[in-house]
């Protein structure tokens, strides 16, 4: 697109984008160059004509192709993607929502980032997240009341039920989270598991780690340097010897230099 | 016998309104003479370029608050506004006196004007507005007088711009606009800043984190919070609500311990009067939450005094419910008080508490029993079954909650052997805590002391707030819970001295 578009060719360019993605096999390059055509299209058209954001159907317009970038991100699996395209919806969905009415995909995607958040452990920015947002929501809505009990339950410790979680996901884009998430829990489960077992029998530690054949059982415990007996299809775990009684020379050290330095201050 | 003694009040009532009615002359008359002695103050503060004429002027203004009354105002304007040095002043004037519905009557030339005086007339005129609840002039007024001062750049104007400022945010917040008052505040840092006005600057920076955390925008408010540097001699009760919402938003954020630090701070920099009630309920309140979920269980008395019983009573029985590690219990409270977690805002950040019941329960389960099978667990805990019950011992077990070991094909857990405390170094570490604690104590104090030099008369004023800080210092130290180790050292600096 050469030139400012009009408002008519961009929402006409986001039909066909829609109609593409939605079809059975979208062609997924396609889509993607048709979608910086709409990007590059938004920004032209906001700098030639300033006045244009106060337009509620452009504003719409702006919307619906982000919060489809969103959609397309996630199928392709492009995560920083989706963030981006999450922290420029932010302006549409909290506080004052631009006067716009409330768009259906907004709290499917808003618990969608919440679950990202949650797979990269960035618990903090979970909680910021959650703060925003309506708390009637909180409790009612479906999309956002999965993450937050996931979250319950990663802090519990009920790891059984994460894993039972994947099954009850309200749409299917949440299962690509739910993979990444699994990863991280398993290494969890792993590091609990260390702890507070001597070993391990070979079926007993499959189901425990959520895996589905031997091979991968086997592959994980080589990773983590566990001891395999193979004839007793047992796992021993590295029994982990508190130094307790280690004498912490120097932080005892450092300490005493510390008291003496300030009782000689002391006139 | 009634109808008797009502005419008998009604005898002494009129009697009583005769003295009311000769004492309320004398003290309007008094008042004036009050108001024109501030403004004497004022001018001799500018004069010397001393601050604490200007603050005395102000701490007056709580007594003026209450008399104040249009028509004497409007007059005292007129004969303050003939003569201004800056067109900006005389705008504010006659803004001020519009607003009091009065026509701006051009009195006597006195004398010059000083953009102080004007300003705290000003003031009180905000302060007329608020109480006789007409938001929107007070709106425009203190939109006027924030322009104003800001363009003036004068530093003895610092005391009273902060609090003009404050009475700015006020307003708009009154009327539900707060989100109209972000531009002119953060103008207001920049120039607060740029001219190193430090209590306007502590003042705004207070206001906006107030205004992000009302709009629940808590990154916004900790990346402000992070940029900027809060000024360190910032007046106290200041201080007290900057440590108040730093501790709010890191609490929200997980960062417990600094959350901790800060709101125990706050608690001890706001004086204790009974008009700073309010402010130690709800400091108190997040302080309690955050001390749950850090796992400690605070301290029975804290409930106990007077002030905090009664709002206190919910997050007491939340305490006692995460004490016991009972999830049924911790549930009851909470849907039982849910409007009022609401009010206070801390329901999210009490849904948190769950894991930390468990927790509790775990680790009294586990101090109970040397060998308990999981099932027994499960059933103790309220959890939904064996399964789940394993792995949240084994996170338990890992976090280090408790000291045990799972057998997975006999089903049971089984506690480890209490060992002797004293051969680790856990001793070690609480007394340093402690220790430094003392001697941080000492430096600080040694710090904040205050020689009498050559000014006598004005060291005087700090000296009593130096003599009160250290009074409390030394009432901080006698009150520690650890008498023991405090006894000792006591005994230790006796022999020294």
């Amino acid at each position: 697109m050469v030139g400012v578009p009009s408002a008519q060719e961009l929402s006409g360019l986001y039909d066909r984008t829609r109609a593409e993605l939605d079809s059975p096999r979208p062609n997924h390059n396609a889509v993607k160059t048709q979608l910086s055509q709409l990007k590059v299209g938004l920004v032209k058209i906001a700098l030639h004509n300033a006045q244009v954001e106060l337009d509620p159907k452009f504003q719409l317009t702006k919307r619906s192709i982000l919060e489809m970038g969103a959609e397309f991100s996630i199928k392709t699996g492009d995560i920083p993607a989706f963030e981006r395209y999450i922290a420029q919806l932010e302006i549409f969905y909290y506080e004052s929502k631009q006067g716009l009415a409330e768009s259906n995909v907004m709290y499917p995607l808003i618990g969608l980032n919440l679950l990202r958040l949650l797979s990269e452990n960035l618990i903090a920015d979970f909680h910021t997240t959650l703060e925003r947002i309506d708390l009637a929501q909180l409790q009612s809505n479906p999309y956002i009341v999965h993450p937050v009990k996931l979250e319950q339950a990663l802090m519990e410790g009920s790891y059984k039920k994460v894993w039972q979680a994947r099954a009850e996901v309200p749409t299917p884009e949440y299962l690509f989270f739910m993979d990444i998430l699994m990863a991280t829990i398993r290494n969890e489960v792993a590091s609990c598991v260390e702890k507070s077992y001597s070993n391990l029998p070979f079926d007993d530690a499959k189901s425990v780690l959520f895996f589905t054949s031997m091979d991968e059982l086997l592959r994980f415990a080589q990773e983590r340097r566990w001891a395999v007996s193979p004839s007793e299809k047992r796992i021993t775990f590295p029994s982990t010897t508190e130094n307790t009684r280690m004498f912490q020379g120097e932080t005892i050290m450092k300490q005493t230099l510390t008291y003496a330095r300030e009782l000689e201050r002391i006139v | 016998m009634s109808s008797t003694e009502n005419a008998a009040m009604e005898v002494e009532a009129t009697a009583e309104q005769k003295q009311a009615e000769s004492r309320r002359i004398l003290s309007e008359g008094k008042w004036i003479a009050n108001l024109a002695r501030n403004v004497k103050f004022l001018e001799r503060g500018i004069a010397a370029a001393e601050v604490h004429y200007t603050h005395r002027a102000l701490r007056t203004i709580f007594s003026l608050r209450k008399r104040l009354q249009s028509d004497v105002l409007a007059e005292m304007i007129a004969t303050h506004a003939s003569k201004s040095n800056s067109q900006s002043v005389a705008d504010c004037l006659q803004h001020a006196a519009e607003s009091l519905g009065q026509k701006h009557v051009v009195g006597p030339a006195t004398k010059v004007c000083e953009p102080e005086v004007c300003l705290f007339l000003c003031l009180l005129v905000q302060l007329y507005h608020l109480d006789h609840n007409e938001h929107e002039r007070g709106a425009k007024l203190s939109d006027v007088l924030v322009g104003a001062a800001l363009g003036l750049q004068r530093r003895t104007l610092d005391p009273i711009v902060s609090r003009v400022i404050f009475y700015y945010s006020r307003f708009f917040e009154v009327a539900g606009r707060l989100a109209d008052a972000r531009p002119m505040l953060l103008k207001a840092l920049q120039t607060a800043t740029l001219m190193n006005m430090k209590e306007t600057k502590a003042m705004v920076l207070t206001l906006l984190l107030r205004n992000f955390l009302n709009y629940k925008l808590y990154d916004q408010a900790e990346r402000l919070a992070a940029k900027s540097s809060f000024p360190t001699d910032a007046p106290n009760n200041l201080l007290a609500r900057y440590l108040y919402y730093m501790g709010r938003i890191e609490a929200v954020q997980l960062n417990y311990s600094q959350a901790q630090m800060h709101l125990l701070e706050a608690t001890r920099k706001a004086p204790s009067t009974p008009a700073t009630a309010g402010f130690q309920q709800t400091v108190h309140k997040i302080y309690v939450i955050v001390e749950l979920l850090m796992g400690n269980i605070p301290e029975r008395s804290l409930f106990r005094t007077p002030v905090l019983k009664k709002p206190l009573q919910p997050y007491f029985e939340l305490a006692q419910a995460v004490r016991v590690g009972d999830l049924s219990q911790f549930q009851d409270v909470v849907s039982r008080y849910q409007d009022q977690f609401l009010k206070d805002q801390v329901l999210i950040l009490i849904q948190r508490l769950r894991h930390n019941v468990i927790k509790a329960g775990i680790r009294s389960i586990s101090v109970a029993y040397s060998r308990i099978s999981l099932r027994d667990i499960c059933l103790k805990l309220h959890l939904d079954s064996e399964e789940d019950a394993e792995y949240i011992v084994a996170k338990a077990i890992r976090d280090g909650v408790i000291d045990a070991t799972i057998d997975h094909e006999k089903g049971f857990v089984k506690s480890a052997e209490v060992h002797n405390v004293y051969g680790t170094s856990d001793p070690q570490h609480a007394f340093d805590k402690r220790i430094t604690f003392c001697l941080g104590l000492y430096n600080e104090s040694v710090k904040s002391m205050r020689y009498p030099g050559g000014d006598h008369r004005k060291e005087l004023a700090y000296a009593d707030e130096a003599i009160k800080r250290e009074r409390e210092l030394a009432q901080e130290i006698e009150n520690e819970e650890y008498d023991s180790d405090s006894d000792a050292m006591d005994d230790a600096m006796d022999e020294d001295l």
